[in-house]
């Protein structure tokens, strides 16, 4: 009861302090109306005096904004791209041996030590051969991991491009910034660039090259000269009268025919054909040219003067020749140094290698893998593509060339090369196919080739080999039908 | 009749001349040969000079020739292969170690999951064993190089890829080797698995005290063949790996047939002389295994 007194009193004296506090309020009087007092505007306060606008800076030069692809179309894109900082790693894939893994692994190490990108390069061994190479590098974009750059020949890179896997470096060559100058681009030898652009990709650049080698006559000058012929033959009907004189001898012959569609494609180029139309369209290795290369087959076997060397016997033909039991052989010349060795280990007699014979215009079967590169990202891409123009480069073309037998791929680098000690007896041997590279062609960089050289070997050469009385222009267009199909089956879809 | 008319007589009754079994034995003599040939052809080359290669010679040694026997073949071809930075020694020794633990990994895991799995499809009742078995069966009918890619992508995603866990782990499951064994396991009596059960054996105590000494030829016979078929695997090796010092014998070999140019056949020779040594010690200590192994399982080559 008291607490409630006490609340009661405290809550009536706040009630009365907070009276006494509040604005005594006039009575109600009515308040007079408001006089109309000219509408006198309420003085605005001034407006701060507004700080002028600070001057603008000169906008820069516009610089367009390159959007880069990948893989980059253009050379501005290739331009656009930076490297500073990115220390980029590179595998290289190829199918040397060890010795010459070591020796390229040392060439890129300069290129990894010099390079202002920080870039560094590894070669690795994809296989022993060409065909381990592609299983390795088919398999590894399947599974969605190629290396950044691989050797490939140009049918295999065309493969590779069918599936997206492999760049045109078309943009590459000519960028400003990263590419060749027109003095570089000189340098080459016209044929070996030309070779890795694809016709069935409006000429895409799958590959470069950084080594070449081609299809050579070896030939034994002794027995040649015992024959009585000082020079070897310039056309095929004289090969074939050679052929036949040098196979008089007991189990000795004028040609070890090896299997091999190449050996095919290059007496078709030189009898002024070709495998594949220009176009990449349509195989037309039944031409006249195809005839005349199977019929002079078909006439060497015929009257026995030649020697079969089956798939399996593997350089059985080298092997032959070192021995002194064929005249002639059609074979790499990156196999230089290996008739080198057979003949000084074999029959020792005095040899050298000429281009085929020919129906006039002369042509040689230009082998050798490029290096491609893979769809990776562009500035992958790119490094990969410094890595490929350095071993291009003079000072490594000729050294990679001295090391592997290979041809280098720059005329300058010739005179570094032949005066190799390398070569001994064979250095002039080696230095005519520096001239010989003006008549160089390729078989069919096109996608499927593989089991079009299948078709030519079982269907044609083996068939003409086993039975000489066939007619070679029936085989060669079922074979061409054949290969067509492939054709059209492997065709950029 | 004389007594050494007789005993011929006896002799040709018991030995009758057969042509059926005359004509098995110069199959059998010719098929021999054969397998035979390229071997004595690889081991005689070895010791040959280059010269004696190309030129065919047979037998260059004395008495037909002067040839000395060409042994630095063999230390040329360990040279003539590269060397390994890391070991300082020839990559040949660094290949060879390579060989010895892939092969090794692969035969223990082998024999271990084939015993496991077979035994499990000879003894244990599980519903639906025999479309299981047959299921695991119908592998074999695949081709491998279908299964290649995947695999190989298998090995990327596992991060496998240039490791010993690539070139090892894949192949420590033989379909073949859960067949061959499955096959002996179940020619075992039952009564013997039932006496162990009487004697208080489990699966896992009546597999090592019992089964698997018996079925010593059949555990053999696929740990050799396992052996000789890691030994010789060329394109996995070569798939799954990028380093030198990760590859085997079978890739080294390899490179002697590299390029288009030619190769040195003398020491090529030589080199795969070396490689099926390992091959041939192995098969010699367990010939008698393998040899019952086969017959009995009725599985053959």
């Amino acid at each position: 009861m008291r607490s409630l007194y006490k609340l009661t009193m405290v809550l009536v004296v706040l009630s009365m302090v907070l009276a006494a506090c509040t604005t005594p309020t006039a009575a109600p009087t009515a308040a007079p109306k408001a006089t109309d007092v000219p509408a006198a505007k309420a003085t605005e306060a001034p407006k701060p005096t507004e700080a002028p606008k600070p001057t603008e800076a000169p906008k820069p030069t516009e610089v367009p904004v390159v959007e880069v692809a990948n893989p980059p179309a253009t050379p501005e894109q290739v331009d656009a791209i930076s490297l500073e900082g990115k220390k980029i790693e590179v595998t290289f894939w190829h199918n040397r041996s060890e010795k010459d893994q070591a020796f390229l692994q040392g060439m890129l190490d300069e290129f990894n030590a010099s390079n202002p990108y920080g870039i560094t390069a590894k070669a690795e061994i994809g296989g022993a051969s060409y065909n381990d190479l592609y299983t390795k590098v088919s398999a590894a974009i399947q599974a969605g991991q190629p290396p950044s750059m691989s050797l490939a020949y140009q049918n295999q890179a065309a493969f590779y491009r069918g599936q997206g896997a492999v760049i045109d470096l078309n943009p590459f060559i000519k960028s400003s910034k990263y590419g060749f100058t027109e003095e570089d681009l000189k340098d080459y030898f016209p044929a070996f660039l030309a070779s890795d652009a694809n016709p069935q990709y409006k000429g895409e650049i799958l590959g470069f090259p950084t080594q070449r080698s081609m299809d050579v006559m070896y030939y034994n000058v002794d027995w040649l000269n015992a024959l009585g012929y000082t020079e070897p033959p310039k056309d095929w009907a004289t090969f074939e009268e050679i052929v036949c004189k040098a196979a008089k001898e007991t189990d000795k012959y004028g040609w070890a025919f090896r299997h091999d569609a190449s050996n095919f494609a290059s007496m078709v180029f030189s009898n002024g054909g070709r495998i594949i139309a220009e176009d990449g369209s349509a195989y037309v290795f039944n031409s006249d040219a195809g005839v005349a290369a199977a019929t002079t087959v078909k006439n060497v076997f015929a009257n026995k003067c030649a020697v079969e060397i089956p798939t399996s016997e593997k350089y059985g033909e080298q092997t032959r020749f070192g021995n002194g039991q064929v005249l002639f052989v059609f074979a790499s010349s990156s196999g230089l140094l290996y008739y080198k060795d057979a003949v000084e280990k074999g029959a020792n007699f005095k040899w050298s290698i000429a281009m085929l014979p020919n129906s006039g215009k002369p042509a040689v079967n230009l082998y050798g893998a490029s290096i491609s590169v893979y769809k990776t990202t562009p500035e992958q891409e790119l490094a990969a593509w410094l890595v490929i123009k350095f071993l291009g480069e003079k000072e490594q073309t000729s050294r990679w060339a001295i090391q592997t037998g290979y041809l280098p791929v720059r005329a300058s680098a010739k005179e570094a090369v032949i005066t190799s000690e390398k070569w001994g007896p064979v250095a002039e041997a080696y230095a005519q196919m520096f001239d010989w590279a003006q008549y160089a062609m390729v078989e069919a960089p096109v996608a499927g080739y593989d089991p079009v050289r299948s078709i030519i070997d079982t269907d044609v050469m083996s068939k003409i080999v086993a039975d000489p009385t066939l007619d070679p222009k029936t085989l060669l267009d079922a074979a061409v039908a054949a290969a067509n199909a492939v054709l059209a089956e492997n065709a950029p879809k | 009749m004389s007594e050494s008319t007789l005993s011929q007589t006896r002799k040709n009754e018991r030995h009758p001349f057969n042509w059926g079994r005359f004509f098995i034995y110069v199959v059998l003599v010719i098929g021999a040969l054969v397998s035979v040939i390229p071997f004595v052809y690889m081991v005689l080359s070895s010791f040959k000079s280059y010269g004696s290669v190309i030129a065919n010679n047979f037998w260059p040694w004395w008495p037909f020739g002067t040839e000395p026997l060409q042994f630095s073949n063999y230390p040329e071809a360990i040279t003539d292969i590269g060397f390994d930075k890391t070991w300082n020694m020839p990559l040949f020794f660094r290949y060879l170690a390579n060989s010895l633990i892939v092969s090794g990994c692969i035969v223990l895991g082998t024999v271990t999951t084939s015993t496991l799995a077979a035994y499990a499809f000879a003894y244990i009742k599980v519903p639906g064993k025999s479309l299981m078995f047959l299921l695991i069966l119908a592998t074999l009918m695949i081709p491998n190089d279908l299964t290649l890619v995947p695999k190989l992508v298998m090995m990327y995603n596992f991060k496998w890829y240039n490791n010993y866990q690539a070139l090892i782990i894949p192949f420590t499951v033989s379909v073949f080797g859960i067949f061959l064994l499955r096959q002996y396991f179940m020619q075992i009596p039952k009564d013997l698995f039932d006496a162990a059960k009487i004697d208080g054996a489990g699966h896992l105590r009546y597999l090592w005290s019992i089964v698997m000494p018996l079925s010593k030829p059949a555990l053999i016979t696929i740990a050799l063949l396992n052996f000789i078929w890691s030994w010789d695997s060329f394109k996995w090796p070569l798939l799954v790996t990028r380093d030198s010092s990760m590859r085997v014998l079978a890739v080294g070999l390899q490179q002697f047939l590299v390029g288009e140019g030619g190769t040195k056949i003398h020491l090529m020779m030589a080199f795969a002389s070396m490689v099926v040594v390992p091959v041939l010690i192995f098969y010699f200590f367990t010939q008698k295994y393998f040899t019952e192994g086969i017959a009995k399982t009725g599985i053959k080559g």
